[in-house]
């Protein structure tokens, strides 16, 4: 393909990144260091501040208790789903009775309305829940969402939520695995672990680095779910996310500037993972044209 | 091998994660259809309780005296129609004469056309004032917006489209049945007196559609030429585009914000579908590119060796066979815009899609109850799950393909 035609084809397509995308990059770069109220967008009440947004930000406490929410959120529910992830995907694998059955149900949870999904399980947490229920009967004191363990919470729905996206690409990566690899290493004397030591998870290294990369990615800027479990009730268990949207949104707030460097600290944020993977895959690209 | 993996305990395991993933929507079911007094209860009424149907009736319907089993009989008839006419066009494509098959080939063909005609006269008929018009240097910012759109957006469209209808005998029935449906929803709240969330699940409707069709248009054809093409430019725009992907969707909501507030078309599905489609567009392009490595070379290179241009090999050539990935790429843009959450929410003040209506009504000051959240939830998660159980096939595939290559 000539690059005429090349630029023909893509032409639409990058014509809408460019101007949906790289633009308003620039204008929340731009906006960042300047004093912007979201009342005052019409009559143009831009005044240049410089850094002060970000100075402001630094030392402002809910920023690093949103920072430090984001990053324990992170941190648990990656490995978390995609432990259990693996551990499904190894038992669908093995199963042959029922395998799409117990895969239609299994994906439920993914394929539901993230913020539906929140909302039905926060409803088994509240009166009328079956979990609300379950508790009063064993403690004999009902439930409460506090400000204790609405984050443990948050954390629970998010695993049950992405789980089925680990699962079912480890159970596609497993399909690809020649069974006569496992069965020269049963042959050899390897148990059940060393099996999957040795052989199972190497030929997965690819998918699960992959797929670590993206969740890290997917759960540092998670909104629907903490937004709705959290609201207004609960700020400290906001995350980023949340925090910036709120910094914009809220009547009594409505810090447009506010919020844009809130988004250029979180882009930094997340370049920091980002940039390694982005080296590969350019190296992979450029490796696949020569 | 370890005791525990023996294969009963494996079925045991598996049914306890199926049950920990169903028991959210179990629960919302069964709540759903009591009454209000039975879920505030102390302890719940597990089996034996009076259902009802009063919590869907106030989330869809302004009347609460409206008979639902009445509702549920208009649903089925449009829907049973739908699928009499999806399973007649089967019948007629796979059997039958050429001359039957052009006949009611070109009868639904035109009532669609009427139908889509009078359709969007009604829309543009109901919107009574274009406010970007009314701006501040309106005039030149709409005609932009406007060839924008035609040149760089509708040409694709109908591009995509026409190619598709060449080759798939299928599409005059699958048109009749969007009509078909059509028709009920527009028929609907003048038979039964609705709330506002009604007009919000079409909303969503819209919204999911358009989204669907541009993004997936404009999507095919980048997604094409990123395979084929073997300069280095190619290789820097996917790099950015994955990039894009992964930045937080705080740093473009906020701006188009700021941009629709300028404009004055904060509100408007318009933007909500620009923002949908733009911040879709990455994955798209990265998913078609995966899907048309798997497609030969030599395939459209037959072609072009007999005198087809590469736009003709790609659209007699490459479009029919590509039919299953393009399928798999609009199932995800669908769910992406059908759940999408913060865009409306920022973009849409007033004019919301479902997810933002439901969270509405269970936020702190709202008088509505827990049965109606779980009505609404259930109602919400339906159509997913019918559209889902259509497709299961491409889905699985499509989430396989997209993981093991990308």
């Amino acid at each position: 393909m000539n690059r005429r035609t090349f630029w023909g084809f893509t032409l639409p397509s990058v014509g809408v990144m460019l101007v949906l995308m790289v633009f308003p990059l620039v204008t929340t770069l731009w906006f960042s260091l300047h004093r912007l109220k979201i009342d005052e967008i019409k009559d143009g009440g831009a005044t240049w501040i410089g850094l002060d947004n970000y100075r402001e930000l630094l030392s402002d406490e809910q920023f690093w208790a949103a920072f430090r929410f984001t990053l324990l959120f992170v941190a648990v529910t990656v490995p978390l789903h995609m432990i259990i992830g693996l551990g499904v995907s190894l038992l669908l694998d093995k199963v042959t009775k029922g395998r799409a059955i117990y895969m239609a149900a299994l994906l439920l949870p993914f394929i539901v309305t993230p913020v539906v999904g929140t909302v039905i399980y926060k409803d088994l947490f509240e009166r009328g829940g079956l979990i609300f229920w379950l508790y009063e009967v064993i403690t004999d004191s009902p439930f409460a969402v506090t400000a204790g363990n609405v984050k443990w919470l948050i954390i629970i729905q998010s695993v049950w939520h992405v789980m089925p996206f680990s699962m079912i690409t480890f159970f596609a990566g497993l399909q690809t695995l020649p069974a006569e690899r496992s069965e020269a290493a049963a042959i050899d004397g390897a148990n059940y672990w060393r099996n999957l030591w040795h052989v199972v998870l190497p030929h997965l290294r690819v998918l699960l680095l992959f797929v670590a990369l993206i969740s890290i990615m997917d759960a540092y800027r998670v909104y629907d779910s903490v937004f709705v479990f959290a609201g207004d009730r609960f700020t400290e268990a906001h995350t980023l996310q949340v925090y910036n949207v709120e910094q914009v949104l809220d009547p009594n707030i409505g810090r447009l500037g506010k919020g844009y460097a809130i988004a250029v600290l979180n882009i930094a944020g997340i370049f920091v993972v980002l940039i390694p993977f982005l080296y590969k895959s350019y190296k992979d690209q450029i490796a696949e044209r020569t | 091998m370890m005791k525990f993996l023996r294969p009963f305990s494996r079925h045991t395991t598996l049914i306890i994660l199926v049950v920990w993933s169903v028991l959210p929507f179990a629960w919302a079911v069964q709540t759903s259809i009591k009454f209000t007094r039975d879920v505030a209860q102390r302890k719940p009424v597990l089996w034996g309780y009076e259902t009802t149907s009063s919590a869907y009736n106030s989330f869809w319907l302004g009347d609460d005296e409206i008979n639902m089993y009445n509702v549920l009989w208009f649903i089925l008839a449009f829907v049973a129609a739908a699928a009499m006419i999806g399973l007649a066009g089967r019948w007629i494509s796979k059997g039958g004469t050429n001359a039957v098959k052009q006949a009611v080939g070109t009868l639904l063909l035109a009532i669609t056309s009427v139908a889509l005609v009078r359709a969007l006269w009604i829309w543009l008929s109901e919107r009574d004032q274009f406010s970007l018009w009314e701006s501040e240097g309106g005039f030149a910012t709409t005609l932009g917006v406007i060839a924008t759109i035609f040149f760089g957006i509708l040409v694709p469209i109908l591009f995509v489209v026409s190619s598709f209808v060449q080759r798939q005998s299928g599409w005059p029935y699958f048109c009749t049945v969007g009509v078909v449906l059509g028709i009920g929803l527009w028929w609907f709240p003048r038979v039964f007196e609705v709330e506002d969330e009604y007009w919000f699940f079409v909303n969503s409707i819209i919204v999911t559609v358009l989204t669907m069709l541009i993004s997936i248009s404009i999507g095919v054809l980048a997604g094409y030429a990123l395979a084929r093409y073997s300069g280095i430019s190619g290789a820097v725009i996917l790099i950015i585009a994955l990039a894009f992907r992964a930045l937080p969707r705080t740093a473009f909501v906020l701006p188009y914000y700021f941009a629709a507030q300028k404009l004055g078309i904060l509100d408007s599905r318009l933007v909500i579908v620009m923002a949908l489609v733009a911040v879709n567009q990455p994955f798209t392009i990265w998913m078609f590119r995966t899907f048309f490595m798997d497609v030969p070379k030599e395939m459209e290179e037959a072609a072009m060796m007999d005198g087809a241009t590469r736009l003709e090999a790609f659209r007699k050539i490459i479009v029919p066979i590509m039919w299953p990935g393009i399928i798999a790429t609009s199932l995800f843009t669908l769910l992406l815009a059908y759940n999408e959450y913060l865009f409306v929410r920022v973009l849409a003040p007033t004019n919301w899609t479902l997810p933002v209506a439901i969270v509405s009504l269970t936020g702190g000051e709202s008088s509505r109850t827990v049965t109606e959240a779980a009505a609404a939830s259930v109602s919400i998660t339906l159509p997913i799950i019918i559209v889902i159980i259509l497709f299961q096939k491409h889905l699985v595939k499509g989430l396989g393909a997209g993981a093991v290559k990308g």
